[in-house]
């Protein structure tokens, strides 16, 4: 077994979590994707492998070829981020390789001939350690830390790509932007803590104060019908990467907390302490946002006076 | 043409009670499917094959929870228990399905907390797969299916057999009745074991220890609202966001 890491690259997302495991050895990038995608591995990494993709076919078409590539390297970590193309190919590794594959992996450190992963289980609540003998495949979470870039670019050499699936993208539309919320820098958002509709008034005055679009929980859109469908944040709706983030009554289920991931500063005001959002949160106040919320609109107005 | 679903059922990592140590117990013993598995099945019925859709699952799985959602058939790997590793769950799951003669498409929930479980089924079947599917229809013996990347609605055809995961967009809307549940009951449920399907009996994959993570980021203000609020606008300044 060698001692290198290989980290999957079909995404760019799948760069971000390259320093979860620089730490190991040298990286190699298998990337599968245009040449801009390569040479943004290139600078990152140590050696790239690239597979490129044809028009109107997914990456997901040459996950047989990037598998038998990356196993027969048999590297002792293979990684990649939460990436659906790169997951497929991990799990191909991991099929051909006979190797573990362990999720939400924050870290792995090596242990003489094995290594340690560490993850988030609970939703967060806890970090489990296992310790396991390599070769192993981890879906990393993301990291806010840059990675650090190479000296020189490495030489982006060409993977054989045979045996590309059946499969072929017929069509690609442009979901609703109308919102407007991807491209705001401030978001204030409901969640099923503001109890009537008669109350987003007062939600729409501290998001004017802070010169904020307002978004919603899903539940404030689908059950409630108080926004359109396209103004609620999370896994099943808008992915959105505001500076700032004010959650007002939202609980932090995981599913919500999918969307608020490229978030920079996330502000919780909720009333009960234990809520989830304040573990993903970075500042918050624990109180009633009947409270909290005009007073902040006060606060504000009286900090720009 | 035989389509197959396969599901795991796992506690509610809602219901886990985690201790100042950071030891995790789990005071409820109730198990449930995992959240994306409703609309992986609900596709897996729409495109099902002329053999209809068999329910796949090991450990305590439940098959009826598959009958009682239009699955002709299931099959459960008893004794197969549910570990942290994706991989071994891809294995036994991907062996079952084969056992089951699923040869068209294999279904599986494409979950945040086992996101790994759909790539390994279809890495152990050989097959291709395609994730972060919300719906899927067959036309002239392909599968289209459609999924969201970044902002962008995508159609892909694909030529079977093919793994899909399936995302969820919402919780289950409506529930199988009392009639469903009654039809499910005479529905053949066939069990087998790891070593029928031909593998090794393998312990499932636990963390050797657990902790607590370094303190929560939060910051909290707190005091009476309107000091909280004018201290968290000094914050929200200092941060150069408000
Ligand atoms: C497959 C699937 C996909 C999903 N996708 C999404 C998604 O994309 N986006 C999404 O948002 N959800 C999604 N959900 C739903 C998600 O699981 C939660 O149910 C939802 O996010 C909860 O919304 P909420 O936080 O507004 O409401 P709740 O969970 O009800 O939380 C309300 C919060 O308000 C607080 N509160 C109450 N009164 C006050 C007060 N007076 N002052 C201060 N705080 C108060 C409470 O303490 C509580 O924490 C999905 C679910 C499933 C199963
Ligand atoms: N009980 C099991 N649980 C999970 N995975 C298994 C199990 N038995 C075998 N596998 C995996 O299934 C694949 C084929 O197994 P084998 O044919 O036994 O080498 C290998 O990737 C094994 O790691």
């Amino acid at each position: 077994m060698g001692n290198d890491v290989w980290l999957i690259v079909t995404d760019p997302a799948d760069l971000a979590v390259l320093p979860r495991v620089q730490n190991l050895g040298p990286v190699t990038a298998l990337v599968i994707g245009d040449r801009e995608l390569a040479d943004l591995a290139s600078r990152a990494v140590a050696a790239v492998q690239w597979i490129e993709t044809a028009d109107a076919v997914p990456a997901e078409a040459y996950v047989a070829a990037a598998a038998q590539s990356a196993a027969a390297a048999t590297p002792r970590v293979i990684a990649c981020s939460g990436a659906p193309a790169s997951r497929a190919v991990l799990g191909a590794v991991a099929a051909r390789c006979s190797a573990p594959l362990l999720p939400a992996v924050a870290g792995v450190t090596s242990d003489g001939a094995g290594v340690v992963v560490e993850r988030t289980a609970i939703q967060g609540a806890v970090i489990a350690t296992y310790r396991l003998t390599s070769p192993v495949c981890v879906v990393l979470v993301p990291d806010e830390t840059a990675a650090g870039s190479v000296p020189e670019p490495a030489t982006v050499v060409a993977a054989p790509s045979a045996a590309v699936a059946a499969m072929q993208v017929v069509s690609r539309v442009a979901t609703a932007k109308a919102s407007g919320l991807a491209d705001a820098a401030r978001v204030v958002s409901v969640g099923r803590g503001v109890r009537s509709r008669a109350d987003l008034g007062m939600v729409e005055e501290l998001a004017g104060a802070l010169d904020a679009a307002v978004a919603c929980s899903m539940p404030v859109a689908d059950d409630l019908g108080w926004f359109p469908k396209d103004r609620y944040v999370g896994r099943s709706g808008q992915c959105i990467a505001p500076r700032l983030y004010v959650a007002v009554g939202i609980s932090g289920a995981p599913q919500h907390l999918e969307g608020i991931r490229g978030a920079k500063v996330v502000v919780a005001i909720n009333s009960d302490p234990d809520a989830a959002i304040f573990r993903a949160a970075d500042c918050g106040v624990v109180g009633d946002l009947y409270e909290v919320v005009p007073a902040l609109t006060a606060a504000l107005a009286a900090a720009h006076r | 043409m035989t389509t197959a679903a396969a599901y795991t059922w796992s506690r509610d990592p809602g219901s886990a009670h985690v201790s100042a140590d950071g030891t995790v117990t789990w005071p409820a013993a109730k198990l449930t499917p995992g959240e994306d598995d409703h609309a992986a099945l609900a596709v897996a019925v729409a495109i099902g094959g002329s053999e209809g859709v068999v329910g796949v699952t090991l450990g305590a799985g439940d098959a009826s929870w598959a009958l009682a959602r239009k699955a002709t058939r299931a099959i459960v790997v008893s004794d197969a228990p549910l570990g942290d590793d994706d991989a071994a769950t891809g294995a036994v799951l991907a062996a079952a399905a084969r056992r089951a003669g699923a040869d068209d498409v294999v279904v599986v929930g494409d979950s945040e907390a086992h996101p790994g479980v759909a790539p390994a089924v279809a890495g152990h079947l050989g097959w291709p797969i395609m994730l972060g599917v919300t719906s899927a229809q067959r036309i002239d013996g392909r599968v289209h299916v459609t999924r969201q990347v970044a902002g962008v609605e995508e159609t892909v055809a694909i030529t079977p057999p093919v793994v899909l995961g399936v995302t969820a967009v919402s919780v289950e809307r409506s529930a199988p009745g009392m009639k469903e549940m009654l039809a499910a009951r005479k529905r053949p449920v066939e069990k087998v074991t790891v070593a029928e399907l031909g593998l090794e009996q393998r312990a499932a994959l636990h963390p050797t220890t657990t902790r607590c993570p370094e303190a929560t980021r939060a910051r909290i203000f707190d005091g009476d609202p309107d000091r909280a609020a004018a201290d968290l606008v000094a914050f929200l300044r200092s941060e150069g966001v408000a």
